[in-house]
C-alpha cells in the first residue's frame, strides 16, 4: 500500500465576546427567546444601515496580536452576495480585501517539537440567523444575526488530524485566555471546517480539495479528518477520480456526508462596502489592545515551573484559568508556590465544585492566601486540620490566625517540643526500639502512631518522623 | 462585438438575481442587457488615471460605535410584517442543506 | 389661500393665531385633491396629518416651519405609513421605524402630508417606472415631471404645499426640478442622514429639499442636516445656517463652466438660458470662464457601473421573506425567491439588478467595477482642482426640456442619457441644485445648475438666490402667460 501525505487546511469562525452586535446595538446573547434580541437593521429592513462596534475592532486587533499576525492599517468591508434564507439581506458585510490580520501563526507541539501551524489571514465578518428545518418549513431566528466573528484561515501546512486537534486546543486557549470569545463548540461559538486533500509524494500538485463543513467538537475534527482521508485513498487506489467537494461530519454516521458537489466556483460578486468608511488602526488602538492582552498559558506554564510548581501542576492551574489567574497575582510573592499549587488544586477546588463557586467569590483574598499557605508551609496547620476550617476560610472574613485560635489548633511545631514528646515515646517504649534496631520497619509505624496519639494529632508529621528517625539513630 | 448577450448568459445574470425570466423575456433581455453593457464597455477607453479608488465621497474614516445594547424589537414585531411565520419564527419553505456562506 | 403667502408670512399668521396649523392642512389637502390628475401621491395620510395639526394647536410656534405640511418622497421610511419605493414588491410594507430625516422634520412639528411618486425604487428618470403610474407635470399634462422624484416635484410646482423631500441618487432631485420648475438640492454626501432610506446606491445617495424658492429650500436643509449615529458616512460637519448668505452681493465671485456642459449634446433653447443667465451674472461683477473638465463625458458610464452595482446587492433584500409582497404558495424556496422578484420588481428595476449582478460576477469586478472606481477618484480630484480657482460651477442641469409622457421608453440608455449632466455630481459626492432661470420655446421651464465645493451649500444658496431674485419669474403653472 501506498503512503499518502495529507495536506490539511482548518478554517475557524469564533463568535467574539461583545455586548453587542457587529453592525447594531442588539444584544449579542445566546439561548435567549427565537427573536428577542434582534433589531430592523438585523432584519435587514429597507433603509437602515451598519455601525460599527469598537469592541469588535479592538478584540480583532487582539486576535490578530496573540495569533502574531500582521495588522492591517487600513481596511475596508466588502459585501458577499448570496442569497440564503439565513442571510437577512442577502449579502453578507465581511472582509475581503482587507483582512485586519494576515501571515500570523500558532505554535504546537509534536514529538517534543514546536511547529508553526501558519495562519493565512483573519477576518472580521457578521454571523448568519439560526435556522431550524422543519418536515414542511424552515423556522428563520435571528438572535445570531449580526453576531460578530472573525475568521481564522490557516495555510495548507497541517499535515496529520493530530496536528490539527493540537491547533484548535491551541487557538482555542488562547482565544479564550484573552477573552475574545467563550469558543464553546457546542453552542456554536467555535466552528471549524477542514480542507483535506492527499497526494502520493510531495512534488506532486495537490489533490482535489474536500471541506468538511461545521465540525462539533474539537475530537471530530480529528476523527472526520482521518476518516476523509481513509476514503480519498481508497478512491485513488481504486483508481477513482473525484471532484472538489463539500462534505459534512454526522456525529451518528462516524463519517462524512456528501452536502454538495462544486460544479463551478461560487460566484459571490463582492465589492466594497459602501456604508462603512475606512477603519484605520492607529499604533495608539493597537497598544491599548495590547495592555490587555494577559500572560498567555505558555508562559504561565513557563513561569509556574520555575517557580516550583510540578509540570502536572502548572498544566491543571492553566486549564482554570480563573485558579491561573488568581494564582498570577501570588507570582510575585515569596511563598511556597509548590505548596500554595497543590492547595488551590487540591482542597479549595474541592469545595469549589462541590459548591460551584469561582474562587472569586469566596472570601480567600490575595492576602489570606498567602498567609494560609504560609501556616501549611511552616507547620502550624496540618492537611486534617486544613479540611477542618476549610469553611471558615472560604466564607468568613476572619484571619487565618483567628480562626486557628477559634477553633483551638495547638500544633507542635517548635522543634524543641517535638524532641521533647518523642524522647518521651522512645522511652516508653523500649521494645519497639529494640525492634527498629534489629531491622523491623513496623516498630516506626508504631512509634509515629504514639507520636500522634500523644499529640492528638497536632504535630507535623513530617517533621515528627525525621525527628523520630534522627532520635532513633543516634 | 455581438449585438446580444447569449442566451446563457441572460439565464446565468438572472440566476445570480435571482429573477426568473420567461423565455421571451430572454430574447428581449438578450438585447436590452447588451446595450447596457455596451455602454459600459466604454470605460475601457477611459485613460490616464492612477489606481486610488474612492469607495464612496466618505467625509470621515473609522467612525466606531460604543458597545453599548439600546432598545430592540420585540418577537411579535419581528413577525408582523413577515408573510408567513410561526411561534415567534418567521417562516421560509424547508430548506435543505446549509448556508454556503458564513 | 395661506399656502400661497411667504413661509415668513404664514409663520406670522400661524403665531399671531390668525390660522391654525390645521388650515394649511386642509388647503394642502384641498390643493391635492383639485390636482388629484397630477398623481403626484402614492400614499396621503390625511387622518394624521390632521390629528397632528390639532394636537400643534396648544403648542407654541417656536420655528419657521411649525405647522407646516410637507411631502415626503415614497422611499424614506415612515413609521405606520405605507412606504412603497413605488414598487409592487412593497404595496403592503407598513414600516416600523422612522427615518432619521423624517424624525427631524416631526421635531419641528412639520405635517407630513403623504408619500410623493417616484420611478421604482428611484431608477429611472421620468417617474414613468412607478407601480403606481407617472405624476404628470403641472405646466403640462402630456409631459413628464422628471424622476425619479417626480412626485415631489409635481405636488410643489403644482403650489399644492411648500415642502417636500427628495432623493437624489443620479440627479433624480434636480432633473425633475428643472423639469418642473422649482428648486431642487442634492446637498454634500453625508450632510444629510440617509438613515431610513431605501438604498439604490449607497455611494451616490442624498436626501434632500425640494421648494417653491430658494430660501425655503435652504430653511428645510437647515432642519434635516447634521451627524447622525446610526449612519457611519453622515459628516460631523458643525451643523450652520444656509440661508446666511442669501442677499449677499456675488461681485468679485469666481464662475466656472465646463464647456461638455455647453456642448452640442444640449439644446440651444437651454444653452441660450443659461447664456443669458451667464450675463447676467457677469453685469453684476462676478467672472465667467469656460473650462475643460476630463471626466464629466465619463460619468455616466462610472453611473452605470457603480449603481447598478450597489443596487443589484441592495435590492437582494426584496425576497418576500420578513417583509413585502411574495409570492403566494412557493412550490420551495428557489420560487420563492425567482417568483417574488420576478412578481414584484417591474421592467426597469429587473434590468438594472441583472446588468449590476453581470458586472459584479466572476472577473468583471475587476475589469469594470474597480476600474469605475479608480476612476471616480480622479474625477472627484478634478473638481477639487477647479474650486481651487472656482467659487462654484454652473451649466444647465438637463439637456432638454421635459418630454412627452407618452415618448417610447423602450431604449434602456435614455434615462441614464436624461441625467447626463447632473451625474458627476453625485459621483463626487458634492452638492449642486436647480433652480428655475425662464423657459423653453415649448414653454416648459429651463433649470440652472450650480455645483459647489463639499460642504459649500450655503455659497451655492447665495448665488441661487440672487439670480432668482434678478429674474422674478412667475413660477405659477396655472396662473396665466408665461
Amino acid at each position: 500500500m501506498t503512503d499518502f501525505i495529507p495536506t490539511i487546511g482548518v478554517e475557524v469562525h469564533v463568535e467574539l465576546k461583545t455586548k453587542t452586535k457587529i453592525f447594531s446595538p442588539s444584544v449579542n446573547g445566546y439561548g435567549q427567546m427565537a427573536n428577542s434580541l434582534t433589531n430592523v437593521i438585523d432584519l435587514g429592513y429597507p433603509g437602515t444601515l451598519p455601525t460599527m462596534n469598537e469592541e469588535v475592532i479592538n478584540l480583532a486587533i487582539k486576535a490578530a496580536t496573540v495569533l502574531n499576525c500582521k495588522i492591517r492599517r487600513q481596511m475596508h468591508f466588502d459585501r458577499k452576495n448570496y442569497f440564503y434564507p439565513d442571510n437577512p439581506k442577502n449579502y453578507q458585510i465581511t472582509q475581503f480585501d482587507t483582512p485586519i490580520g494576515y501571515d500570523g501563526y500558532v505554535e504546537i507541539e509534536v514529538d517534543g517539537k514546536t511547529k508553526k501551524i501558519e495562519i493565512e489571514e483573519m477576518h472580521i465578518e457578521e454571523d448568519t440567523c439560526k435556522s431550524t428545518h422543519r418536515k414542511e418549513k424552515t423556522l428563520l431566528d435571528f438572535n445570531r444575526a449580526g453576531v460578530p466573528l472573525i475568521e481564522i484561515v490557516t495555510k495548507p501546512c497541517i499535515s496529520s488530524s493530530e496536528e490539527a486537534k493540537l491547533y484548535l486546543e491551541k487557538l482555542k486557549e488562547l482565544l479564550f485566555y484573552c477573552d475574545i470569545s467563550d469558543c464553546k463548540m457546542e453552542e456554536g461559538s467555535m466552528r471549524a471546517d477542514a480542507n483535506v486533500s492527499i497526494r502520493k509524494d510531495i512534488n506532486d500538485p495537490f489533490g482535489t480539495k474536500v471541506e468538511i463543513k461545521n465540525i462539533g467538537s474539537i475530537s471530530n475534527v480529528g476523527v472526520s479528518i482521518e476518516k476523509e482521508i481513509a476514503r480519498q485513498k481508497e478512491l485513488i487506489e481504486k483508481g477513482e477520480s473525484f471532484k472538489e467537494q463539500t462534505r459534512r461530519y454526522d456525529d451518528k454516521l462516524g463519517d462524512t456526508v456528501l452536502m454538495r458537489v462544486k460544479e463551478t466556483g461560487n460566484d459571490y460578486r463582492y465589492f466594497p462596502e459602501p456604508d462603512i468608511p475606512y477603519v484605520i488602526i492607529t499604533d495608539e488602538m493597537i497598544e491599548r489592545v495590547e495592555k490587555t492582552i494577559p500572560m498567555l498559558p505558555k508562559e504561565r506554564r513557563k513561569k509556574y515551573q520555575e517557580l516550583g510548581v510540578s509540570e502536572l501542576n502548572a498544566n491543571k492551574l492553566v486549564q482554570n484559568r480563573s485558579l491561573s489567574d488568581y494564582f498570577n497575582q501570588l507570582l510575585e510573592e515569596k511563598i511556597n508556590f509548590k505548596v500554595a499549587s497543590n492547595l488551590l488544586l487540591g482542597d479549595i477546588s474541592g469545595y469549589l465544585n462541590k459548591n460551584e463557586k469561582d474562587i472569586t467569590e469566596t472570601t480567600l483574598i490575595k492576602e489570606r492566601f498567602i498567609d494560609l499557605v504560609n501556616n501549611i508551609d511552616n507547620g502550624t496547620l496540618t492537611s486534617k486540620n486544613l479540611k477542618d476550617i476549610l469553611d471558615k476560610v472560604l466564607e468568613t472574613t476572619s484571619s487565618i490566625k483567628e480562626i486557628i485560635d477559634e477553633c483551638g489548633i495547638k500544633n507542635i511545631t517548635d522543634d524543641n517540643m517535638i524532641k521533647e514528646v518523642i524522647t518521651k515515646i522512645i522511652n516508653d517504649n523500649p521494645d519497639s526500639v529494640a525492634d527498629y534496631k534489629a531491622g523491623h520497619d513496623r516498630a516506626i509505624k508504631y512509634l509515629m502512631g504514639q507520636v500522634m496519639k500523644e499529640t492528638k494529632g497536632g504535630v507535623n508529621p513530617k517533621m515528627a518522623m525525621e525527628t523520630l528517625i534522627n532520635e532513633l539513630n543516634k | 462585438m455581438a449585438d446580444k448577450l447569449t442566451k446563457e448568459e441572460v439565464m446565468h445574470v438572472a440566476d445570480l438575481a435571482r429573477i426568473s425570466i420567461s423565455d421571451e423575456e430572454v430574447e428581449k433581455y438578450q438585447v436590452e442587457l447588451k446595450q447596457l453593457l455596451n455602454e459600459v464597455e466604454k470605460i475601457n477607453d477611459v485613460k490616464g488615471y492612477d489606481d486610488e479608488i474612492l469607495i464612496a465621497p466618505w467625509s470621515e474614516n473609522t467612525v466606531l460605535r460604543k458597545d453599548e445594547s439600546k432598545e430592540m424589537l420585540n418577537p411579535k414585531e419581528v413577525i408582523e410584517n413577515a408573510p408567513r411565520h410561526s411561534g415567534n419564527y418567521i417562516e421560509v419553505p424547508v430548506v435543505i442543506g446549509e448556508s454556503e456562506g458564513a | 389661500m395661506y399656502l400661497d403667502k411667504s413661509i415668513k408670512e404664514i409663520n406670522e399668521l400661524l403665531k399671531s393665531k390668525t390660522i391654525k396649523p390645521i388650515d394649511l392642512v386642509e388647503e394642502a389637502f384641498e390643493n391635492i385633491e383639485k390636482n388629484k390628475e397630477l398623481n403626484a401621491y402614492i400614499t396621503l395620510n390625511k387622518e394624521e396629518a390632521i390629528a397632528k395639526a390639532k394636537e400643534l394647536e396648544n403648542k407654541e410656534v417656536d420655528n419657521l416651519l411649525f405647522g407646516l405640511p410637507i411631502a415626503v418622497k415614497d422611499n424614506i421610511v415612515t413609521k405606520g405609513l405605507r412606504t412603497t419605493c413605488a414598487s409592487h414588491i412593497l404595496d403592503n410594507f407598513i414600516p416600523i421605524y422612522n427615518a432619521t430625516v423624517v424624525e427631524k422634520i416631526i421635531s419641528k412639528n412639520m405635517i407630513i402630508i403623504g408619500k410623493a411618486n417616484m420611478d421604482e425604487f428611484a431608477m429611472g428618470s421620468s417617474s414613468r417606472t412607478s407601480y403606481f403610474g407617472a405624476p404628470k407635470n403641472p405646466w403640462n399634462k402630456e409631459k413628464i415631471s422628471g424622476g425619479s422624484s417626480g412626485g415631489s416635484a409635481t405636488t410643489i410646482a403644482a403650489r399644492d404645499l411648500l415642502f417636500a423631500l427628495g432623493t437624489d441618487t443620479g440627479g433624480s432631485i434636480r432633473q425633475p426640478a428643472a423639469y418642473t420648475g422649482i428648486v431642487g438640492m442634492k446637498p454634500t454626501y453625508g450632510r444629510v442622514s440617509r438613515y431610513g432610506l431605501v438604498a439604490f446606491a449607497s455611494s451616490l445617495d442624498q436626501i434632500g429639499p425640494m421648494t417653491r424658492n430658494v430660501y425655503d429650500n435652504a430653511l428645510l436643509l437647515n432642519v434635516i442636516v447634521g451627524k447622525d449615529p446610526k449612519d457611519l458616512t453622515s459628516s460631523s460637519k458643525e451643523v450652520e445656517d444656509f440661508t446666511r448668505l442669501i442677499g449677499e452681493d456675488i461681485k468679485g465671485m469666481k464662475i466656472a463652466v465646463p464647456n461638455y456642459f455647453m456642448s452640442d449634446i444640449v439644446n440651444d433653447d437651454i444653452k441660450d438660458k443659461i447664456k443669458d443667465t451667464i450675463r447676467l451674472l457677469e453685469d453684476a461683477g462676478a467672472t465667467v470662464d469656460y473650462i475643460d473638465m476630463k471626466y464629466l463625458e465619463n460619468a455616466v458610464t462610472l453611473y452605470q457601473i457603480i449603481a447598478m452595482g450597489e443596487a443589484s446587492s441592495n435590492l437582494a433584500r426584496f425576497d418576500g421573506i420578513r417583509y413585502g409582497h411574495p409570492k403566494e404558495n412557493p412550490k420551495d424556496i428557489e420560487d420563492l425567491y425567482l417568483s417574488t422578484r420576478a412578481e414584484g420588481f417591474g421592467k426597469e428595476v429587473k434590468r438594472r439588478i441583472m446588468v449590476g449582478s453581470y458586472l459584479l460576477s466572476g472577473d468583471n469586478a475587476k475589469i469594470y467595477y474597480n476600474k469605475a472606481l479608480s476612476i471616480r477618484d480622479d474625477m472627484k480630484q478634478e473638481f477639487t482642482n477647479v474650486f481651487e480657482k472656482y467659487d462654484l460651477i454652473i451649466g444647465p442641469t438637463t439637456t432638454t426640456t421635459a418630454y412627452n409622457l407618452s415618448d417610447s421608453m423602450d431604449d434602456p440608455l435614455k434615462s441614464f442619457m436624461d441625467d447626463v449632466l447632473v451625474i458627476p455630481v453625485n459621483m463626487a459626492g458634492l452638492p449642486a441644485i436647480s433652480i428655475p432661470v425662464g423657459f423653453g420655446t415649448d414653454n416648459m421651464p429651463v433649470g440652472l445648475h450650480i455645483i459647489g465645493n463639499s460642504f459649500e451649500e450655503a455659497k451655492i444658496y447665495k448665488l441661487a438666490s440672487f439670480i432668482e431674485d434678478k429674474l422674478k419669474l412667475d413660477l405659477n403653472p396655472f396662473g396665466g402667460e408665461k
